[in-house]
């Protein structure tokens, strides 16, 4: 199998300023699987709990002269530590910057190689970066698994496929960081967050234990998918009972989610969207 | 439905306050503890939140109604119920957004007789917060502050100082003797432990750090530092950047009362000057006090 791109300026920025910082978040390690046409970080897909975390980038996004090939329709997978990562990337930023910019600066080039490293027998798999400057050249190796087997690959994008479903109804958050401070000082009270999104564009997040309720509800949301028109005698309730009485009436979906979990998903605000959305799949 | 009906059904209490972070920052300082359950009074004038430890230490925050953009009250005599200290302070803290002024509403009871709180800034945004009370107990403590003389024996000290003083205390590890002499007018705070340490706060000498003292005779008393610890260890910054002072008075027995002003002005309006003490509006203070009794020397 082979894998070799040069990463371009504005797929470093991606990486290095929004996307693995992101990712360091979520977790030490990810997957990161190479296609004909997509570079696809995964978190968590294979394990079921927790928050899973998925980045596509079209190979035009991040790479120019992207070459890969493998028996399994040129496909290579492989686990990686994503803080590891995230320092070469940085790293090679800064050699490269001093090095200048023009036609005549270096590229930053990524590849797949087998290199066997101080006090082992055997070779071991690294994703290599190289930085050729004018006189001289850097090199960093990023350790990664050993690639994943053909049926691995199979398990990877079959969970994948299923992650692509969107939910009936999605709703725009808009102040990220308001749910964030929130969700934070939610912790504090209990475990699990009662989350439900309606139709009407309402999002409602609520924790509770026998002592004390915390609840915050975000109305009039921009939908995508499903929606209706609330009902106008709504206005007036409490806000919790406004998210029972539209469970009750098929309007809304919710669920339970682990407090600390909802607010990690929350850190992928650190790729700085443009713009984001919560739904509920079934 | 007629007027008596609805008045019926009013809530004993809603008020709004604009300052969320100032009735956190009031209401903190009164925390010693991971766990304490506070005993709420309501009243016309404002709301009262006592706390007391094993019978030693009494804590008071006063809220009064001024302190509040608005402050309904339609209850009969004054309603006590007690809430958990820690959760209070903690679901204020939901509300309260870095770098923004918020708006709450306070509701006493709710359907359950919880306490309610949820933000009025926005129709679209709403925070909300149910907290489960409990009929408080019974028990009166005894904290009953009397002069000990025909002139009360007080003085004040600049709230920072006293803190620094309190903290540097922990190290004799030992009980603190507080002694007011008259001549000089001196205040010494005194720990005799595994170490020795003595600090003098002289009026005249120190007129920065000592306000104000009133003394006509020696007077020398014991406290258990961990209470005498209390009364500062959670001051909140705003009182040091305000350069307050703290008023402290010795009663019948030796029991200590100590007096501070938190400022629960809006972030916006809050001013960083030296002599904001004495421009700060008083409707826009809370004041907090404390009482201590003196430990009782077995052999006198």
């Amino acid at each position: 199998m082979k894998f070799k791109a040069f990463l371009t300026e504005h797929g470093v920025g991606l990486l290095e300023k929004r996307f693995l910082s992101a990712f360091d978040k979520m977790g030490k390690v990810c997957h990161l699987l190479l296609t004909r046409d997509h570079a696809i970080f995964l978190h968590n897909l294979l394990n079921g709990d927790g928050v899973q975390c998925i980045a596509q980038f079209r190979k035009h996004a991040l790479f120019d002269d992207y070459r890969i090939s493998s028996q399994n329709e040129d496909r290579i997978a492989f686990a990686i530590d994503v803080s590891l990562l995230l320092r070469a990337v940085r790293s090679s930023v800064s050699i490269c910057t001093e090095f200048g910019n023009g036609p005549t600066a270096n590229r930053l080039q990524i590849k797949l190689v087998k290199k066997l490293p101080l006090n082992c027998t055997q070779p071991m798999p690294f994703l290599t970066f190289e930085t050729k400057g004018y006189k001289s050249a850097v090199v960093q190796d990023v350790p990664i698994s050993k690639p994943l087997s053909r049926a691995e690959v199979l398990e990877l994008q079959t969970a994948l496929d299923l992650a692509q479903d969107l939910p009936q109804t999605l709703v725009q958050v808009p102040d990220l960081n308001q749910l964030q401070n929130l969700v934070e000082r939610m912790k504090h009270v209990g475990d699990l967050l009662n989350v439900s999104i309606s139709k009407y564009g309402d999002l409602h997040v609520q924790i509770s234990t026998t002592l004390v309720t915390i609840g915050s509800e975000f109305r009039k949301l921009l939908v995508i998918g499903e929606q209706a028109e609330a009902p106008s005698d709504d206005r007036n309730l409490s806000a919790r009972t406004r998210s029972e009485m539209t469970i009750s009436r098929g309007d809304a979906q919710h669920f339970q989610v682990s407090v600390k979990h909802f607010s990690r998903s929350i850190q992928c605000q650190l790729a700085k969207p443009d713009c984001t959305f919560y739904g509920i799949a079934s | 439905m007629t007027s008596s009906a609805v008045e019926a059904e009013a809530p004993d209490l809603v008020c709004q306050l604009d300052s969320v972070h100032g009735m956190v920052d009031a209401l903190s300082a009164v925390r010693w503890k991971r766990h304490q359950d506070a005993v709420v009074e309501l009243s016309e004038h404002g709301l009262v939140v006592i706390l007391e430890d094993t019978g030693c230490l009494q804590a008071k925050v006063y809220l009064q109604r001024e302190l509040f953009v608005r402050y309904e009250y339609n209850a009969e005599g004054r309603p006590r119920f007690g809430v958990s200290l820690g959760l209070f302070v903690d679901c204020l803290n939901s509300f309260s957004v870095p770098g923004r002024s918020s708006t709450i509403e306070i509701q006493y009871p709710g359907p359950d007789m919880q306490l309610l709180l949820k933000s009025v800034d926005s129709h679209d945004v709403c925070i909300y917060a149910e907290i489960r009370t409990r009929i408080p107990d019974t028990i009166s403590w005894d904290y009953h502050f009397e002069p000990a003389g025909s002139t009360p024996l007080t003085f004040t000290v600049k709230s920072a100082a006293l803190k620094e003083a309190m903290d540097d205390l922990e190290w004799p590890g030992s009980s603190i003797e507080i002694i007011v002499q008259p001549d000089p007018p001196c205040v010494t705070f005194k720990g005799e432990g595994h170490g020795d340490l003595q600090i003098d706060f002289t009026y005249y000498v120190n007129t920065d750090l000592v306000l104000a003292f009133h003394c006509d005779h020696q007077v020398s008393y014991r406290y258990k530092y961990k209470f005498l610890r209390a009364i500062t260890s959670n001051l909140p910054s705003s009182v040091i950047k305000d350069n307050r002072g703290s008023k402290l008075s010795i009663g019948r027995g030796g029991m200590l009362k100590v007096q501070h002003l938190v400022s629960v002005a809006r972030a916006a309006a809050s001013h960083t000057h030296n002599d904001s003490a004495s421009h700060q509006q008083p409707s826009r203070i809370a004041y907090i006090e404390f009482f201590v009794k003196s430990v009782v020397d077995e052999v006198n």
